[in-house]
């Protein structure tokens, strides 16, 4: 009896055992992930996750977080030892809507091209800063975003042409709120928002028209900074929550600076940022001073999003690449896991694009890695001063709806023998 | 009498300390005013003027003003210490496509595929670029208009000889839109500042194009560059070399390989042909082009450790070269470096031999009186990987990164802000 329940007993086990390990051995074979991220620190602030964790990836999608990713379960692994990985960065704030016209944004030279710099600093959104108006935002769609690796989204602005120059661009007649709205409503997967830019009068039509506009869509404003008739508390007032005050740290004759002769942030900004309103950085040529950026920061006004006013007349100063601006953030007292999560899922929230900057299963692959570099560095403001720093991010790998777009040292690569 | 003494002394008073003050000027200008940028304390490659060494390098009035040991620092506005650095003419990147442009049907003239060079250059130490054949005569005024007088990098260009430049492959096939007449008249007589050659390319037939731009070469008396790679089977390129160029024409793209269409430098038991030594030495000269697709370590390492070198280092940028294997002329030339070249040989080969080969001998160096167009680069030591178009990678210990660059006298790029005071230093903080 005894026998031969075990002699039953051992092939039924050695069966089953069979059974599952071929079915385990199936599982692996068959690769179930296209990359498989192995050894790195994941960052993803969305889903509270800042520790060593393996990241899969399949048909451009997440596929699979976990502590531990068994390597034959992908048909690629890539190993990021010693490496951070982050969500696929948002930059809010570019102007990208490039062309042939001469010294002009909206399809002329003065924008630059997404791809040029976006993926080379772990970037895969950009978000124009209304460079385009509803009357040409057709044509920046099919000579940029449509041809364009980086997601490319827009802020709508109330200017029908756009930055087009002046005296167009200030032309209160071609401000049209419904209309702005409607194309909103008619593009909802590239514009994220309504934009009030350049107008140098004290007509506060302009701005009412955009707000309306804004109301209208349900999206936010985003307020630039050359509007010089307005005073800074009378914008900030106007202001919804949710809406976007760029050129933060800016301290030019066109917008007053955020902070007092006595080094003390203004009443009014403090009280705008309690109220929800969001500051971006909006780095720019000119948009960014430490005399305003470090006492800011140290009485607590953080930036919300880290915009670099990209284009043709910011890319070679002190900004110079999306990376560069969250470094010297970095090197300003902000910690790496501070600028990572407001410049990924922070900003998605802010431009309500909830479907990026993060990593949960089945989001799209939009995937940054970096190396944090020790050293000596030295960032640079719009004043030309400098102040120095220790470490530096540097992107070594950038993953778009799951395709390696960037690969600084060949970690996708396998190595060349001479065969 | 005594009146008129005191006038006349007065007078000479007047006078003595004008000049005084006039010469205090003078020599103050002399001294403290006469430099108006020095870089101070770092390492010259100057492959030109044979200098490998420490030396200061002075700029006045956006020109070399003198290059020397130890130039004292109150003679200069500012002083740049790049102690620790490699200073170097700025790079000549040969071979780039920066007609950019949004025409639709186009891909490479006017079109997307091609970019502004502003935002790869000052940041990788180019000052100079040279676009190879996007446009031809009849669209190169509008790529000038368009980009190369808008750019602040120097643009010089080959002349497509098809006319309308690199629109499409398929137009790129029009023999008789190949007008040597035409295009050698547009050197000569139209933009002899701007175009330094000719440029044959994409071409799917036999030599009629190579021949048709060398008839062009000859008549404007410039090099012709020749991307020759589209035939099925490969058309010869030792005949190439020995019948059809001339001593000082350009073949590109040298390390490509794709052996269905395009006969390579290196055989498949990895030997260099014995041909291209001898075409070498006839004065073909060899252009690295590594672009999206033209790069192999299976040629190009073979090929260096069996003695033949690319007379110049240049990326072939585009839409499709800038986030690959290529990234950017620093990272190129930091690649030849890892495969075992030096770092002099390596600027030789992307300042003052590229200028050589274009005839272009006031560029590439940092001779006194010269254009200031400068480079300074940090060697940074660590572990770092170099790729080609094959997703084969090679491991390295050097890379170059560009520290500062000027364009005639101008800073256009300094990525630690070494050229910058320290913020609090205006308040008086430090």
């Amino acid at each position: 009896m005894k026998d031969t329940a075990r002699q039953f007993c051992m092939p039924h086990r050695f069966f089953l055992f069979l059974f599952f390990g071929i079915g385990i051995g199936t599982v692996s074979l068959a690769q179930v992930h296209d990359i498989i991220l192995v050894n790195g620190h994941l960052i993803d602030a969305k889903n509270g996750l800042n520790e060593p964790m393996d990241v899969a990836i399949l048909d451009g999608k997440i596929s699979k977080i976990a502590k531990k990713i068994l390597p034959e379960e992908g048909k690629r692994v890539i190993d990021v030892h010693g490496l951070i990985i982050s969500p696929g960065l948002i930059d809010p704030h570019t102007h990208v809507y490039v062309g042939e016209k001469p010294r002009t944004f909206s399809g002329g030279s003065s924008s630059v091209s997404p791809d040029d710099f976006t993926f080379r600093s772990g970037v895969t959104t950009v978000v124009d800063a209304g460079t385009s108006g509803w009357r040409n935002f057709e044509d920046f769609k099919a000579s940029v975003i449509d041809v364009s690796q980086t997601r490319v989204l827009a802020f709508l602005n109330i200017a029908g042409g756009g930055m087009q120059g002046n005296p167009a661009q200030e032309d209160i007649t071609d401000m049209n709120p419904e209309i702005t709205a409607q194309l909103i409503a008619n593009y909802p997967q590239y514009l994220v928002g309504v934009k009030i830019g350049h107008y140098a009068g004290k007509d506060w039509t302009p701005f009412d028209r955009a707000l309306e506009a804004a109301n209208l869509a349900n999206v936010p404003l985003l307020v630039e900074c050359h509007l010089p008739g307005y005073s800074l508390a009378d914008q900030l007032e106007r202001m919804r929550p949710g809406d976007i005050l760029s050129h933060t740290y800016e301290n030019i004759r066109d917008r007053e600076p955020i902070i007092d002769s006595l080094e003390k942030l203004l009443p009014e900004v403090k009280a705008a940022k309690v109220r929800g309103v969001l500051f971006d950085v909006s780095h720019g040529g000119a948009g960014f001073w430490f005399d305003q950026a470090i006492p800011a920061l140290r009485q607590g006004l953080t930036p919300d999003t880290f915009g670099t006013d990209l284009h043709r007349f910011s890319m070679n100063s002190g900004m110079k690449n999306f990376a560069n601006v969250l470094s010297k953030f970095m090197a300003m007292g902000m910690s790496l896991e501070a600028v990572l999560t407001q410049a990924s899922w922070k900003t998605a929230e802010a431009i309500k694009q909830e479907d990026i900057g993060h990593l949960s299963v089945e989001a799209v692959a939009d995937i940054a890695i970096f190396r944090l570099r020790d050293g000596a560095f030295g960032f640079v403001d719009s004043a030309g001063q400098r102040i120095n720093g220790k470490q530096l991010l540097e992107t070594e790998l950038t993953i778009r709806a799951g395709r390696v777009v960037y690969d600084l040292n060949g970690l996708s690569a396998s190595p060349y023998h001479n065969n | 009498m005594l009146h008129f003494n005191t006038i006349y002394k007065g007078t000479v008073q007047l006078v003595l300390t004008g000049a005084f003050i006039f010469l205090n000027a003078v020599s103050s200008s002399l001294s403290a005013q006469e430099i108006d940028i020095l870089l101070k304390g770092g390492h010259v490659i100057d492959p030109k003027n044979g200098i490998d060494a420490v030396m200061d390098v002075g700029i006045a009035n956006r020109k070399i003003h003198q290059v020397a040991a130890n130039i004292p620092a109150n003679q200069a506005k500012q002083v740049i210490d790049v102690t620790g650095l490699y200073v170097t003419p700025g790079l000549i990147d040969m071979h780039v496509h920066v007609f950019h442009g949004t025409e639709d049907m186009s891909y490479i003239a006017d079109g997307h595929t091609s970019l502004p060079p502003d935002g790869f250059t000052f940041r990788s130490g180019v000052t100079t670029v040279v676009d190879a054949g996007s446009s031809g005569w009849r669209n190169f005024r509008l790529f000038k208009d368009q980009t190369i007088d808008r750019s602040q990098t120097r643009i010089l260009a080959f002349l497509n000889i098809v006319g309308t430049g690199m629109y499409g492959r398929f137009e790129e096939q029009d023999v008789s839109d190949m007008n040597p007449t035409m295009t050698a008249h547009m050197i000569t007589r139209l933009f002899p500042e701007v175009l330094v050659g000719i440029k044959s390319a994409h071409f799917w037939g036999g030599f009629t194009q190579v021949d048709l731009a060398v008839e062009a070469g000859t008549l404007a008396n410039v090099p012709v560059m020749v991307d020759f790679g589209e035939h099925q089977p490969p058309n010869s390129i030792e005949d190439l070399f020995m019948k059809h160029l001339r001593p000082g024409d350009i073949f590109t793209h040298t390390y490509s390989y794709g052996p269905a269409n395009r006969e390579t430098v290196v055989n498949e038991d990895l030997q260099v042909k014995p041909f291209i030594f001898e075409a070498q030495k006839r004065g073909i000269i060899f252009d690295v082009g590594h672009g999206g697709g033209a790069f192999s370590f299976r040629q190009a390492i073979p090929s260096l450790q069996q003695g033949f070198l690319p007379d110049v280092i240049s990326s072939d940028l585009h839409k499709d070269s800038m986030n690959g294997a290529f990234k950017d002329m620093a990272n190129l030339l930091s690649k030849f470096m890892n495969m075992g070249m030096s770092l002099s040989d390596v600027i030789l080969r992307s300042t003052w031999k590229p200028a050589q080969v274009l005839s272009r001998e006031d560029l590439g160096h940092l001779s006194v009186g010269t254009e200031a167009d400068i480079a300074v680069f940090s060697l940074r030591e660590g572990k770092f990987g170099f790729q080609d178009i094959r997703r084969t990678k090679i491991e390295g210990t050097q890379k170059l990164e560009a520290e500062l660059t000027i364009r005639a006298g101008r800073i256009m790029w300094d990525l630690n802000g070494i050229s910058a005071p320290h913020w609090e230093t205006e308040l008086g903080k430090k």
